[in-house]
């Protein structure tokens, strides 16, 4: 079996960490997986986005052009990948900074304010990258909070642990998000 | 980013497992320029060498980087620079010294766009400058291409072992797209016996008459005794360093090659042929000098056709051609620079021919 994820948004709202939380996490499930990010010539506030692939095999191609799970934090991003959804696939759209629209009948949509969940419950919105792995967590069931949690321990360094706890929070908020309120 | 020899998976960049692994192999001297898409490299060395006392520095250019690698490896200690494409193209006269001075550097070539500036994507498009090489005279490089980041930190290991056992200039071939990526990886200690070079290392004299190392020859016989015993050597690296991956060629009538990152693709491409009932199969060269020819020669016997996958514009097949030798029809499949191309589209290639 292989699945492949993309998360994507602007420079700065940590699409990266995210996704190497992600990797992490399939890591320490003893999967094979791979992480690998746009680059290039790019600029603070372009777009900015990394493909996760989780697989029980070797992974092979490391880029892809359509996943099973798409993380979207911007407008910009919810334009770009919303054809790049596998069919039945789903995509998690930040609805605080695009419009809730749907072009597809084919694939899932799940909409959810995550910076403003950010912003009014946690008092950051940098934490809206992990909020978006708990609500991935919740409609892939293919990663649990508990090992999501784990994986933070490998990726956040130590000088910056004290925001640890913070991030388990948001994770928790995205998993337990009401998906029936959209 | 640091890690230590563990049993523990770690999920890193290949540009850090390659830096690390150079580490843990004893490389004592980093000299490097930085340039995209292998500046981690330098990164992780700027710290890591510090902390343990060893040598780093950032050289004003790569002739300097290269130069200085020269100089440290003539004194018996190990020794790397790293780069890219471009830059590496400034280093290939130091490397036709090295080669003559029979000297272990060790260079990690990380692959970008070319031919000149070019751009920062992936490529293979110097299979040529690491195998042939810019520089002048008979001389090879041992070059060695890694396909995923566990490679990339074992055959940095490899390198460093070949490098010194044969005193010869030894590449680790990656490109970008390993550079950048993550995967798990798990850092074993440094496997190689330590090579013996108290026998020409430049080390004091302290109680022996001096030693010169040096790339000149002036008198014709010379230079034909050295070249001799340097392409003696290249022999032997064939006979016993000549490594490769198959994957399902015992029954196979079209063969896929593939080195690096592009071999990944190939590999599910394969998978793919097999599940519609196509006889298909893996070589994946491992060690680009020595090539394993001998190999591939066997396999032209009983294959139909034989497809060198690449991402440039065709330069591995030319060593595949030498080693067929019409023994069997031999095509490409490529990208001229960026990500190789997708499993499905290397499928439809096979089978559009059929």
């Amino acid at each position: 079996m292989e699945k492949d994820f993309i998360i994507a948004g602007f420079g700065g709202q940590g699409v990266l960490l995210a996704g190497e939380v992600l990797a992490n996490a399939f890591m320490l499930d003893d999967k094979n997986v791979t992480w690998y990010p746009s680059y290039g010539a790019e600029m603070r506030g372009g777009t900015v986005n990394c493909t996760v692939v989780m697989s029980d095999e070797e992974v092979s191609a490391v880029q892809k052009t359509s996943a099973d799970f798409i993380i979207v934090l911007n407008q910009a991003s919810f334009d770009k990948y919303t054809s790049w959804v596998k069919k039945g696939g789903s995509i998690i759209v930040n609805s605080s900074l695009a419009a809730i629209k749907k072009t597809r009948d084919d694939i899932n949509y799940i909409f959810v304010p995550i910076t403003k969940m950010a912003q009014e419950t946690l008092g950051n919105i940098k934490m809206s990258n992990i909020l978006s792995l708990g609500i991935l967590s919740k409609i892939s069931k293919l990663v649990s909070i508990e090992t999501l949690e784990k994986a933070l321990h490998n990726v956040i360094p130590p000088h910056r642990a004290h925001l640890i706890p913070k991030n388990i929070q948001a994770l928790k908020l995205g998993y337990e998000y009401d998906l029936l309120k959209i | 980013m640091t890690a230590t020899i563990t049993d523990k998976k770690i999920l890193m960049k290949g540009n850090y497992a390659i830096a690390n692994a150079a580490v843990l192999a004893g490389c004592q001297c980093y000299f490097g320029y930085p340039i995209t898409p292998q500046s981690e490299i330098g990164e992780f060395m700027s710290g890591k060498m510090q902390e343990l006392h060893r040598a780093y520095v950032s050289a004003e250019s790569e002739l300097a980087a290269i130069n200085m690698t020269i100089g440290a490896c003539s004194t018996g200690v190990k020794a790397m620079t790293s780069s890219s494409s471009c830059a590496v193209a400034l280093m290939q006269e130091g490397l036709s010294y090295a080669t003559s001075d029979q000297l272990p550097i060790v260079l990690v070539s990380v692959m970008r766009g070319g031919p000149g500036l070019g751009n920062i994507y992936p490529s293979q498009g110097d299979y040529f400058q690491a195998t042939r090489g810019g520089g002048n005279g008979d001389y090879h490089l041992i070059v060695l291409a890694p396909s995923t980041v566990q490679e990339c930190a074992d055959l940095t290991y490899k390198a460093f072992y070949l490098a010194q056992k044969y005193r010869n200039p030894t590449v680790l071939l990656a490109d970008g797209l390993l550079g950048q990526m993550m995967e798990p990886v798990k850092f074993k200690p440094y496997p190689y016996p330590e090579i013996d070079n108290s026998d020409w290392a430049l080390d004091g004299a302290k109680g022996r008459d001096g030693r010169i190392i040096r790339s000149y020859a002036p008198l014709a016989d010379d230079q034909c005794i050295f070249l001799e015993k340097l392409f003696n050597k290249y022999k032997q690296l064939e006979e016993n360093e000549t490594e490769w991956e198959e994957i399902g060629t015992e029954d196979a009538d079209i063969i896929l090659i593939a080195f690096g990152s592009t071999a990944r693709n190939v590999k599910t491409a394969a998978k793919i042929c097999r599940q519609k009932g196509l006889k298909v199969g893996v070589l994946r060269p491992i060690t680009l000098f020595p090539f394993p020819s001998k190999r591939i020669s066997e396999l032209s016997k009983s294959a139909k056709k034989i497809y060198s996958v690449e991402v440039n514009m065709g330069q591995m097949i030319q060593d595949i051609k030498l080693a067929v030798n019409g023994q069997a029809p031999v095509e490409l499949i490529n990208r001229p620079v960026g990500n190789p191309p997708a499993p499905e589209e290397i499928v439809s290639r096979i089978e559009e021919s059929i």
